[in-house]
């Protein structure tokens, strides 16, 4: 049988203490490493049951345990491979005309990677292959 | 209250497995929820603001920065967020290539030009080899 500790703080011989709600609240709740052209895919992740590919750079991320609340931190970046070099580039939560998240829920998050405009083209989605999501806040 | 002092968090069964309380009943991985680096860079010196686990930094270029590891990560993979602070204009951080020995990320401005920035931060999370 595995042992418990409860306790309020860790504390270090010399590296000073930790209160443990630190260490709770300030881990990353999930967390994933996807590939998001073709066949999407993850490369790693943490509490991640599944990657859904909605539409061209489109994805909702689904979670193995539920967040407490919808009121989570989304963390995100891609890695720039973008040969075309239109611009400014955005991988963040997906939101409808008036701001709204399209889906920001306890179990699920819906992602949109966004190009920026320029000369030579306006802007909209693209697949990506290298996207990075944290997520921050309390599990169910 | 409790307090435990320690220096070292060792897992029973397995060595890096710590299983935390993180919600009204939820669990999860110590190991796993823990940014294994980060770092805060200011491009323009280019200098080291405040870190964890990162042995140094390269000046890759214009705009792109390599933290690198003191502990490398396992394998590639691995996940990482950028942000940055910068004057004057607008810009946006990517993260260039990824290894297990140190994670490669850039300052853009507009239309995809490498600028330095006053700050920089990268964060890395999966497992340490």
């Amino acid at each position: 049988m595995a042992g418990k500790i409860i306790a309020d703080t860790l504390e270090h011989s010399t590296a000073g203490s930790i209160a443990t709600n630190y260490v709770v609240d300030g881990s990353a709740k999930s967390w994933v490493n996807f590939n998001g052209t073709g066949t999407i895919a993850s490369r790693d992740s943490l509490n991640v049951s599944g990657l859904v590919d909605n539409a061209v750079g489109d994805y909702t991320c689904t979670y193995t345990s539920s967040m407490g609340n919808s009121d989570y931190v989304n963390s995100s970046v891609a890695m720039c491979e973008d040969a075309n070099a239109r611009g400014p580039f955005a991988l963040g939560v997906r939101i409808d005309g008036t701001g709204v998240p399209t889906t920001h829920t306890t179990t699920a998050t819906r992602y949109e990677y966004l190009y920026g405009a320029s000369a030579s083209s306006d802007g909209g989605t693209q697949d990506a292959p290298h996207l990075y999501i944290i997520v921050h806040g309390d599990l169910a | 209250m409790s307090e435990i002092k320690v220096d070292t968090l060792t897992g029973k069964t397995t060595a890096n497995d710590i299983t935390v309380t993180v919600g009204a009943t939820a669990t999860m991985s110590l190991e796993q929820g823990l940014a294994k680096a980060w770092t805060s860079i200011n491009q323009s010196t280019p200098a080291i603001i405040q870190s964890l686990n990162t042995a140094s930094i390269t000046d890759s270029g214009v705009g792109v920065i390599d933290p690198n590891f003191t502990n490398n990560m396992n394998a590639v993979g691995w996940c990482s967020i950028a942000s940055l602070r910068n004057t004057g204009n607008y810009v946006h951080a990517t993260i260039l290539t990824d290894t297990t020995s140190k994670c490669r990320a850039q300052s853009l401005i507009n239309a995809n030009t490498g600028e330095d920035s006053v700050d920089i931060g990268v964060a890395n999370y999966g497992d340490l080899a």
